[in-house]
């Protein structure tokens, strides 16, 4: 079907995997609305989006670092430092709550660029660099919060969690404009275009005199800003941060990255695929979740979902 | 002579508007070496793919030993003794020569290789090609030229009866060319017939028989080699008198010094010195890796120096970067277009923008209006054949991805263009159109190093010539010394041995 429908004159775009993923996820709250009334309720629906802000934020910085043929595992473990950490530096004396906010960005900022300068100056795979802070952060904040939970009342952070503005919540307007960032800096920028042209093929872009250092150190810190942000928000939902908060988040970005078609070899996707692989990802959790399954299998589920989405994925990129 | 081994009648091919093959027929007998000839887009690839099973004949159709087979296929080609040689290598890198040869028909005992009969079957071939290396060595670490010889190895460990050759010997060495053409006229006197297609036309005049040309599809003739020059085969291939290959070159009278190299040491460079003006093309030959991609790569920055000094408009240049080079005014077209000049799976459009996308934009912004005008201007500049600049880059020809690769620097108005082998590979009219856009820039004033392995090429083309033989230039040969037999012995330092 996929071979017939693409000889038709501009209809590529119908086959496209982003326009795909959004209808599934299209058919699945058609489906789920007529066999489950409650699913398909603007309520429930909304409520889908705003955990798709989180994952959709923490996907954005992903999404830049695996277009350029990275990776970061160590989004699941600065979201868990961003929610830990907040609450910890939030002054008293400071009622917006806004500069425990921006200090806690601008350490997550720098602990992606830490990530970056490691990878361009140690030349160490982005696996295993990544994967290294993420153990070294989680062992520190076992260090600082000792593993209890703590709880925030940063205004500020309370306010991007829950609050509506014009109608809609923060979270999901903080997604727009983070979206609406994300696909500039890819699309409308030279930073964009280096990572593309060093996601293809890095040795032939630092040869048409790409600057590959300033472009990876530059997107590893974006990815740590964007973890941080998310994990600002989940706070801000959950109102307090805890050691594991963070943990669904790196298979999450991950495969909401893939399943919106972006290449996990890189040089090749869009941020807007990863916006729709997030809400398909919510989408198929909430389902799960209506199933009624206990947690052990409910995980289970999701993670036999992920592969076959992944798997689906990429046979059609390939019949394209 | 002996009835035909494969006998094809009549092939067509069309790739969707595209005739590609246009009712060609080809006789292919035991113990006749048989060449290939045309342009890149002439057929030659598609013909060997249908005669290799790759890809089915919409017309025609392909007999063998006398045997009709309607649905060739490669496994059923490989059988009935047909091996092929790519242009494209093959090998696994990170497996061994022996592997590599044996791949795919590894010699084993019950489930086990049989070591002892690989490596005694692999070192016989090895030897008759001349590789010397350990049978152990990882393809990796072995030269351009004798990865090639190590596929025709591959090919020769299943005992073809017909032995297909694309371009064997595009990064050969002389003395490997002559290694090869034994063998082949040994195989010939076995019997084995041998399909050999090259640009080449001194090689094919001195091998082969017998000649099959290609133009556009059709075939232009067939007819033994006896007494064919290589002019006359040119113009079957082109339909236009060879002799407006190369442009007229001016008279030489070089601007002022942009680069002056001396005693330059780094990785495979013992101790150049060169001089570059602006407004000269400076030919640069030897014999395959003698530091001449090296030294091209030290000028770009892309190696760093050991020793030695780079002077740039008279300004000594320390710790050289490809960005600074560029900044400079230096640019570089690499002889592997593939790895490391064309982003294959991007657009046309981005790759001919991709150097100059920072100096297009604003503030980090990019402009996609003046881009596309960039690449419509490069593309119109350099008679690049595309049908729409935003495909990618990998439905271009050989040719067209290699004028991709330099136009893509002139956005920037390079003070220095330095090129690899810019012609290997690229069809006889897409040469001259290239040739043509070097003596322009040239005289512009701009400054061009030639690296090239086609010595009528430097003669014709280059202003000066600096000839390299184990990382050092070993001769400079003016305008009036130019000749292929200077640069020949210069190669191969016949004059060094005379001398002394």
């Amino acid at each position: 079907m996929l071979a017939s429908l693409k000889r038709l004159p501009g209809a590529s775009w119908l086959i496209h995997p982003v326009t795909l993923v959004y209808l599934v996820v299209i058919a699945i709250w058609i489906t789920a609305g007529i066999m489950k009334p409650g699913f398909a309720r603007i309520g429930h629906l909304r409520y889908l989006l705003e955990l798709a802000a989180v994952i959709g934020i923490a996907a954005a910085g992903q999404t830049l670092v695996i277009i350029a043929a990275g990776i970061d595992l160590s989004v699941a473990a600065v979201i868990t430092f961003a929610a830990i950490l907040t609450p910890i530096v939030s002054v008293g004396w400071d009622p917006t709550g806004l500069l425990g906010i921006l200090f806690v960005l601008a350490i997550t900022t720098a602990i992606g660029a830490v990530n970056g300068v490691g990878v361009v100056l140690l030349r160490v795979h982005p696996l295993i660099i990544t994967l290294a802070t993420a153990t070294i952060l989680q062992g520190s904040l076992l260090l600082i919060a000792g593993g209890s939970a703590v709880s925030t009342t940063n205004p500020a952070v309370v306010w991007l969690g829950n609050e509506r503005l014009w109608g809609f919540p923060v979270t999901i307007l903080t997604w727009l404009v983070v979206a609406a960032a994300t696909l500039v800096v890819l699309h409308r920028t030279v930073l964009g275009g280096w990572l593309y042209a060093i996601g293809t093929n890095p040795r032939a872009s630092r040869l048409a005199g790409v600057n590959a250092p300033l472009t990876l150190i530059t997107v590893y810190a974006i990815s740590g800003a964007s973890a941080g942000l998310a994990g600002l928000l989940l706070l801000g939902m959950n109102r307090q941060g805890y050691v594991g908060i963070g943990e669904p988040y790196l298979l999450g970005t991950i495969a909401a990255v893939v399943v919106g078609g972006t290449s996990i070899l890189g040089g090749r996707g869009s941020y807007l695929g990863t916006i729709a692989g997030a809400i398909l990802l919510v989408t198929l959790t909430a389902l799960i979740t209506v199933v009624n399954a206990s947690p052990g299998l409910r995980m289970i589920l999701f993670g036999g979902l992920v592969l076959a989405m992944l798997l689906i994925a990429g046979r059609v990129q390939e019949t394209r | 002579m002996s009835a035909p081994l494969l006998a094809a009648r009549g092939l067509a091919k069309r790739f969707f508007e595209n005739t590609v093959l246009d009712g060609v027929s080809i006789e292919i007998r035991p113990g006749r070496v048989h060449a290939l000839l045309g342009e890149n887009g002439a057929g030659k690839s598609t013909l060997i793919n249908l005669l290799s099973g790759v890809l089915r004949p919409d017309a025609g159709s392909i007999a063998i030993d006398g045997t009709e087979h309607a649905a060739l296929t490669p496994a059923l080609a490989r059988e009935l003794g047909i091996a092929v040689v790519q242009q494209e290598l093959s090998l696994a890198p990170n497996l061994s020569v022996a592997e590599n040869i044996v791949m795919g028909a590894v010699p084993h005992r019950g489930p086990f290789t049989d070591y002892t009969r690989l490596a005694a079957e692999t070192g016989r071939l090895c030897q008759r090609l001349g590789l010397d290396m350990p049978l152990d060595t990882p393809v990796d670490r072995i030269s351009l030229g004798r990865r090639q010889l190590i596929e025709i190895a591959k090919a020769l460990y299943r005992r073809p009866r017909l032995l297909i050759l694309d371009e064997p010997t595009s990064s050969l060495t002389g003395h490997e060319v002559r290694i090869l053409f034994g063998l082949l006229r040994e195989l010939q006197a076995d019997g084995v017939a041998i399909l050999y297609i090259s640009h080449r036309l001194n090689e094919v005049l001195e091998l082969c028989d017998w000649v099959t040309v290609l133009r556009d599809g059709q075939r232009t003739a067939d007819q033994a080699l006896d007494g064919s020059d290589p002019a006359s085969l040119v113009r079957l291939m082109v339909g236009r008198e060879p002799g407006d290959l190369f442009p007229p070159r001016p008279a030489h009278n070089p601007g002022e010094t942009a680069i002056a190299v001396r005693g330059l040491v780094a990785e495979g460079i013992s101790c150049v010195d060169l001089e570059l003006r602006h407004g000269e093309i400076l030919g640069i030959g030897g014999l395959l890796g003698q530091g001449q991609e090296e030294t091209l790569r030290a000028l770009f920055g892309d190696l760093q120096a050991k020793a030695g000094e780079i002077r740039l408009a008279g300004q000594v240049q320390r710790h050289l970067t490809p960005i600074r080079a560029i900044e400079a005014g230096i640019v570089y077209v690499p002889a592997d277009r593939k790895r490391e000049a064309v982003l294959l799976p991007l657009s046309i459009r981005f790759n001919l923008t991709l150097p100059s996308l920072r100096r297009l934009a604003r503030r980090g912004l990019r402009r996609l209006q003046d881009e596309a005008r960039t690449a419509t201007d490069a593309i119109r500049d350099f008679a690049i054949r595309v049908a729409d600049p935003a495909q990618p880059t990998l439905h271009l020809s050989g040719g067209n991805q290699q004028k991709v690769a330099i136009a893509r620097w002139l956005p920037l108005g390079p003070r220095i263009l330095l090129l690899d082998d810019p012609t290997r590979g690229v069809d006889v009219e897409t040469k001259r159109e290239i040739y043509l856009r070097l003596r322009q820039m040239a005289a512009d004033g701009v400054a061009i190093v030639l690296s090239s392995s086609d010595t009528l090429e430097l003669i014709h083309v280059a202003d000066r010539v600096a000839v390299f033989r184990g990382g050092r230039v070993v001769a400079h040969l003016d305008r009036d010394q130019l000749s292929e037999e200077a640069i020949v012995a210069a190669s191969l330092g016949v004059e060094a041995e005379l001398a002394a």
